[in-house]
C-alpha cells in the first residue's frame, strides 16, 4: 500500500528513480547475453529465447484481456504484423547497402568469432530501428482494430479480433516471392518491396539477430510499462472498465478512450515480439504465425497467469513454453492436457493462478492460509 | 432563489412505443436537496440516467452551470460535474476500497501516460494527492479502516457508503443519490439523513435524491418531484406535495 | 449467364450447409449468451463419424453396391453421436459455470474445442491424415441448363438442409418445447420461476444444435468426399464462418441464422467467382465487420439494452 509517501523528491533524484529500472533493464540483458549465453547448451540457450518472446506476448495481452476486460482473440496477427514490418526492414535494408541478407551485428546479437567485434554494430541500430517500426505498424493495427470495441462487448470483439487475425493470414498468403538477389532488390521501389515477403510459402531469409540481450532486454522494457501502468492512475481506469464499465464511466473513465488505448499499447509490445521472432535462427516465418492457433496459445498464458497479473502471465509463459519438453514423452497427449487444464481452471479456479494479483500481493495466497487454518482471511484472491 | 446549477427542461423518453418519461423539468439551485419520488416504474431511474448521459433524451433540454450536457457521453458529464451512485450498487468489486475512490480521482488528473511510464515529478505528485484525497474522502465516510479491503467484502451499508464517496471524488458541483436508504435499518437511515446534510455543507454539492422512505425523503428534502408513468404529477414543497390529491392518488390508489 | 446460375448453385449448397451449422450456434447463443467455439469441433465429430461408419458399414456388409439407404443409417449414427457429444460437454464442462462471468464460459469452450479437436487427432481415433468417404449418394447429374450441371448430391444436401432448417422452425415456434426454449432464451430466471426445466431445455437445446452440425458435418464429407484432419484450420474457419451467419442474421435468431448462412454462401461464392477466390474469407469477415458496426444486432436481431 502507498499511504506512506517519501517526502517531496527533487526532480534529479525523481528522474533517476524514473530511469533506474530501464538501466538495469539493460545490465539484465547484458548479463543474459554475456554471462548465461556463453554457459548453456544452444537448446536450452533456445528455450530462453522462446520463454522471453512468449513472456512479452503474455504481458502485453494482459494488458487487453486482463486489465480492461476485453477480449482479444487476435493477438498473433499483430505480432506477425510486427514480424513482417521489420523483418522486411532489417532484410531488403541489408540487400540494398549491404547487397547481402546477412545480420551484421555485433557481441549483444550473438554474434560470436572475430576478434574485437564490437558489441553494438550499424546492423544492430538497423535491428533496433525495425523492431520499433514494427511494434508502431502493430500498434496502428491495434488502433484500427481498437474502435470496433467502442461498440462491440465480449464475444463480438472476440470474434471480430479473431477475424481480424485470419484477415492478416489471408492478406500475408497472397504476397509475392522474396527477392533473393541485390540487383533485383536495387530495381525494386520502396513501395514494391513491402508486398515481397514471400506469401504463402513463408518469409525467410530475414537475418538472425535476435540473441538473449534483445529479448530479454524486451521482456524487462514490457514488465516495467506494464507494472507502471498497472499501478498508475492509468491502470487503475483499465480495471475499473473490467469490473464495471457502466460505473467507470459515470465516475468519469473515457471508457472507449483507454480501450482503445490498451489495444495499441498491446499490439505495440506484441509487434516488437514477433520483430524478435522473426529474427530468430531456425524460425520461418509465415503467414501461420498470424493463425488463431497461435492466439489461443497467448489466451491461455493470460488465462492461466490469472487475466491481469503480471507475474501470472510471466509464470504461465514459462510453464507453457516448457511444458512440451516436460511432455515430449506424450507428445501426442500435449494439447489434450492443454485443454482439459484449461477448462479445469476455469471450474475450479475460475480467476487463473494468482487472479488480477500479483505474486509477492499476500492476498494472492490468502486463499491458502483460510484453507489450512480455517479462519476467513479477508481479501482473498478466491470469491 | 439562487441560479440553477441543474436544469432540465421538458426532458422526455421514449423505448419504442412506451414513453418512460415525458416533458419531465426540473431546476436544482446550488447546494439544493431535491427528491425525485414516485411508485416502482414511475421513470425515476430513467431521468438519472437521462442526466447523466447512460439514455439520450429524445426532446429537451439538461444543462449544468448554464452549460448544455446533451450528447454528452457520462464521462464527459462527469468531467462537468455531474455524479451519481447507483440502486443496484455498483463497485468496482474486485478493487480495493481505495482504489475504488481513487480511480473517481482521475478524471482530475492532468499528466500523461508517458509521465506514469517514466514515473515524472508531475505524476509523483499528482498520486500522492489522490492517495490523499481519497484517504480524506474514507475519513468522511469513516471507510479508511477497511481501505485496503476489496470493495465487495464491504457490509451493505458500507458499500452504500462507498459509493457516496466515490461519487464525491470526481468533485462534482451536483451529486444523484440513487435510492441510497434501500436496505438500511431505521438506526442507519437516521445517520444517513445526518450524512447527507454533512456532505452537502461540507462538499458544497447540490443534491437530487431517489428515495422510497417518505420519512428521509420529506425530512430531507427541501423540494419534491413527484413521477408517476412517466409524467410529473406534483412538485414543490414537501408540505404541498404530502397534500396533492394526484399524489395521495398515486400512492394510495383511487376507489 | 451459364456461370451465373453454376456460381448461385454452389452458392445455395454451401450456404445451406452455413445455415445448418450457424443454427447450433445462435441457438446456444440465445440461450447461454456464448459461442460455443466447440460447436465446429462437433461439425468435424459429424463429417468424421460419418466417415468411419460408412466404411465400416461397407467393409463389415461387404456390398457390391453401396445400398441407397445407407446415407440416412450413417446420417442418423452421425447425429447420435453428436447429441451424445454435445449433451455430454454441456453438462460437464458448461454446467458448472452457469453462474461464472461469460468470460469464463468463453474460455471453457476453447478449451472444450482444443480438447475434442486433438482427441480427434490421435491415431487411436481419427488421426491427422486426411481420408476420404465413401459415395453414398449417386454421382449423377440430374439436370442440366446450358452448361450448368445440377449434381445429384447437390440437390441431395440442399433437401436435407432445407427439410432439417424447416423442421427445426416449427419446432422452436409451434410446440411446447419450443415455446420452452424461447422462454429460457428471454430469461432463464423467470423460466425457471414459471416451472420450465430450464437445465433440462438447455440439455435439449445442445442435443439439437449438434445434431444439425452433425448433419452440416456429413453433408459437408459427401460434398467434398476428402475429410481433413481434425486439427485442419479450414475446419474452425467453416465454423467461424457459419458464426459470421449466425451474427449478420441476427444472433439468437433462427430464422436470421438461416438467412444469414445463404448470405455468406453467395457473398462468398459470387466473390469468388467475379472478383478474386484467394480472399473469400476476407470478404465474409469484412461483412462480419460493417455488420456489427453498422447494425450490431443483425439482420432480424433485436437489440438489448443493459439495464443500469
Amino acid at each position: 500500500m502507498s499511504h506512506e509517501t517519501p517526502p517531496t523528491p527533487g526532480l534529479v533524484s525523481s528522474l533517476v528513480r524514473g530511469y533506474m529500472p530501464f538501466v538495469v533493464a539493460v545490465g539484465v540483458a547484458i548479463v543474459m547475453q554475456v554471462v548465461v549465453r556463453p554457459n548453456v547448451d544452444p537448446y536450452p540457450a533456445k528455450l530462453l529465447l522462446d520463454i522471453g518472446i512468449n513472456c512479452i506476448l503474455a504481458v502485453s495481452l494482459t494488458m487487453v484481456n486482463g486489465f480492461t476486460g476485453q477480449f482479444s482473440m487476435g493477438h498473433a496477427g499483430f505480432m506477425a504484423v510486427g514480424g513482417y514490418a521489420s523483418g522486411a526492414i532489417t532484410y531488403y535494408t541489408s540487400m540494398r547497402v549491404w547487397g547481402a541478407g546477412e545480420a551484421r551485428g555485433g557481441v549483444l546479437s550473438g554474434m560470436l568469432g572475430g576478434e574485437g567485434l564490437p558489441w553494438l554494430t550499424v546492423g544492430d541500430g538497423l535491428f533496433l530501428f525495425s523492431l520499433i517500426v514494427g511494434g508502431v505498424v502493430a500498434a496502428g493495427l491495434g488502433y484500427l482494430v481498437g474502435l470496433p470495441s467502442l461498440r462491440l462487448k465480449g464475444d463480438y470483439l472476440a470474434i471480430v479480433t479473431l477475424g481480424f487475425g485470419e484477415i492478416v493470414r489471408v492478406v500475408i498468403q497472397q504476397t509475392s516471392p522474396v527477392l533473393t538477389s541485390a540487383e533485383e532488390v536495387r530495381q525494386a521501389t520502396i513501395l514494391q518491396l513491402p508486398t515481397h515477403v514471400g506469401g504463402s510459402l513463408g518469409f525467410s531469409g530475414i537475418p538472425y539477430y535476435t540473441g538473449l540481450f534483445w529479448v530479454y532486454l524486451g521482456v524487462c522494457v514490457t514488465l516495467i510499462v506494464a507494472f507502471r501502468l498497472k499501478t498508475s492512475t492509468f491502470g487503475r481506469a483499465f480495471l475499473s472498465i473490467r469490473n464495471d464499465e457502466i460505473a467507470a464511466e459515470a465516475m468519469g473513465v473515457n471508457t472507449t478512450r483507454y480501450k482503445v488505448w490498451a489495444f495499441v499499447i498491446a499490439a505495440f509490445f506484441a509487434g516488437i515480439a514477433g520483430g524478435l521472432f522473426s529474427h530468430t535462427l531456425g524460425v520461418g516465418l509465415s503467414p501461420e504465425a498470424a493463425g488463431f492457433l497461435r492466439s489461443f496459445d497467448v489466451i491461455i498464458m493470460v488465462v492461466l497467469g490469472g487475466l491481469g497479473s503480471i507475474s501470472g502471465a510471466v509464470a504461465a509463459a514459462i510453464i507453457v513454453t516448457l511444458l512440451p519438453e516436460w511432455l515430449r514423452g506424450v507428445a501426442e497427449y500435449r494439447m489434450i492436457i492443454y485443454a482439459l487444464a484449461l477448462i479445469l481452471i476455469m471450474i475450479f479456479r475460475p480467476k487463473g493462478l494468482f487472479g488480477v494479483r500479483e505474486v509477492w500481493d499476500r492476498a494472492t495466497w490468502a486463499w491458502l492460509s483460510r484453507r489450512k487454518s480455517g479462519t476467513g482471511a479477508r481479501g482473498g484472491a478466491r470469491e | 432563489m439562487s441560479e440553477a446549477i441543474l436544469q432540465a427542461r421538458g426532458v422526455s423518453k421514449s423505448f419504442g412505443g412506451l414513453r418512460a418519461v415525458s416533458e419531465f423539468s426540473l431546476s436544482l439551485p446550488a447546494r439544493g436537496l431535491h427528491g425525485l419520488i414516485g411508485p416502482n416504474g414511475a421513470g425515476k431511474t430513467t431521468v438519472f440516467n437521462l442526466l447523466t448521459g447512460v439514455y439520450h433524451p429524445s426532446e429537451g433540454e439538461i444543462s449544468l452551470a448554464g452549460e448544455s450536457l446533451l450528447g454528452l457521453k457520462p464521462h464527459k458529464r462527469a468531467a462537468a460535474g455531474l455524479a451519481r451512485t447507483f440502486q443496484n450498487i455498483r463497485l468496482f468489486a474486485e478493487l480495493s476500497v481505495l482504489d475504488n475512490v481513487r480511480i473517481a480521482c482521475h478524471l482530475r488528473t492532468t499528466h500523461s501516460m508517458g509521465s506514469a511510464i517514466l514515473r515524472l515529478p508531475k505524476h509523483r505528485r499528482e498520486e500522492r494527492a489522490i492517495v490523499r484525497r481519497s484517504m480524506e474522502l474514507l475519513e468522511v465516510f469513516d471507510l479508511a479502516g477497511r481501505a485496503s479491503e476489496d470493495a465487495r467484502n464491504l457490509p451493505y451499508g458500507d458499500q452504500r457508503r462507498l459509493e457516496i464517496a466515490r461519487a464525491l471524488a470526481t468533485e462534482p458541483k451536483c451529486l444523484l443519490l440513487d435510492e441510497p436508504a434501500a436496505g438500511m435499518n431505521p438506526q442507519e437511515k437516521v445517520d444517513l439523513r445526518k450524512l447527507i446534510h454533512q456532505i452537502r455543507e461540507r462538499f458544497g454539492v447540490a443534491i437530487l435524491l431517489i428515495e422510497h422512505d417518505m420519512g428521509v425523503v420529506m425530512n430531507l428534502c427541501e423540494r419534491i418531484t413527484v413521477l408517476n408513468f412517466g409524467q410529473t404529477i406534483a412538485a414543490g414543497t414537501p408540505e404541498h406535495v404530502q397534500s396533492d390529491p394526484k399524489v395521495i392518488e398515486a400512492y394510495l390508489g383511487t376507489e | 449467364m451459364d456461370q451465373f446460375l453454376q456460381t448461385l448453385m454452389g452458392a445455395l449448397a454451401i450456404g445451406s450447409l452455413y445455415a445448418l451449422i450457424a443454427l447450433g450456434y445462435t441457438m446456444v447463443y440465445g440461450i447461454l449468451k456464448f459461442i460455443n467455439f466447440a460447436h465446429s469441433d462437433v461439425v468435424v465429430l459429424g463429417a468424421w463419424g460419418s466417415l468411419v461408419f460408412a466404411r465400416w458399414a461397407e467393409r463389415t456388409a461387404g456390398w457390391s453396391q453401396t445400398p441407397w439407404y445407407l446415407g440416412g443409417v450413417v446420417l442418423i449414427a452421425a447425429m447420435v453421436l453428436c447429441g451424445t457429444v454435445g449433451f455430454l460437454v454441456e453438462r460437464l464442462a458448461y454446467k458448472p459455470l452457469r453462474r461464472a462471468p461469460r468470460i469464463n464460459v468463453l474460455i471453457t469452450a476453447i478449451g472444450v474445442s482444443l480438447f475434442l479437436q486433438n482427441t480427434g487427432q490421435l491415431e487411436a481415433v481419427f488421426g491427422t491424415r486426411p481420408a476420404s468417404i465413401p459415395r453414398l449418394v449417386g454421382d449423377r447429374t440430374i439436370a442440366q441448363i446450358g452448361l450448368v450441371k445440377i449434381e445429384m448430391l447437390d440437390v441431395v444436401g440442399l433437401f436435407t438442409a432445407l427439410s432439417f432448417m424447416l423442421g427445426l422452425d416449427w419446432l422452436v415456434f409451434r410446440t411446447k418445447i419450443g415455446r420452452a426454449m424461447r422462454a429460457v432464451s428471454f430469461n432463464p430466471q423467470t423460466a425457471g420461476l414459471m416451472g420450465v426445466p430450464v437445465d433440462r431445455v438447455i440439455s435439449f437445446t445442445f442435443v439439437l444444435g449438434s445434431m444439425l452440425a452433425a448433419t452440416g458435418g456429413f453433408l459437408w464429407a459427401l460434398k467434398y468426399s476428402q475429410v481433413n484432419q481434425p486439427a485442419d484450420t479450414g475446419w474452425t474457419l467453416l465454423g467461424l464462418k457459419a458464426f459470421v451467419a449466425a451474427v449478420v442474421g441476427g444472433i439468437g435468431n433462427v430464422r436470421g441464422a438461416m438467412l444469414g448462412g445463404l448470405a455468406i454462401g453467395l457473398l462468398e461464392q459470387f466473390g469468388s467467382a467475379y472478383l478474386s477466390s484467394s480472399l473469400s474469407d476476407v470478404y465474409v469477415f469484412s461483412l462480419l465487420i460493417v455488420v456489427l458496426l453498422f447494425r450490431p444486432s443483425g439482420i432480424l436481431g433485436s437489440t438489448a439494452v443493459e439495464k443500469v
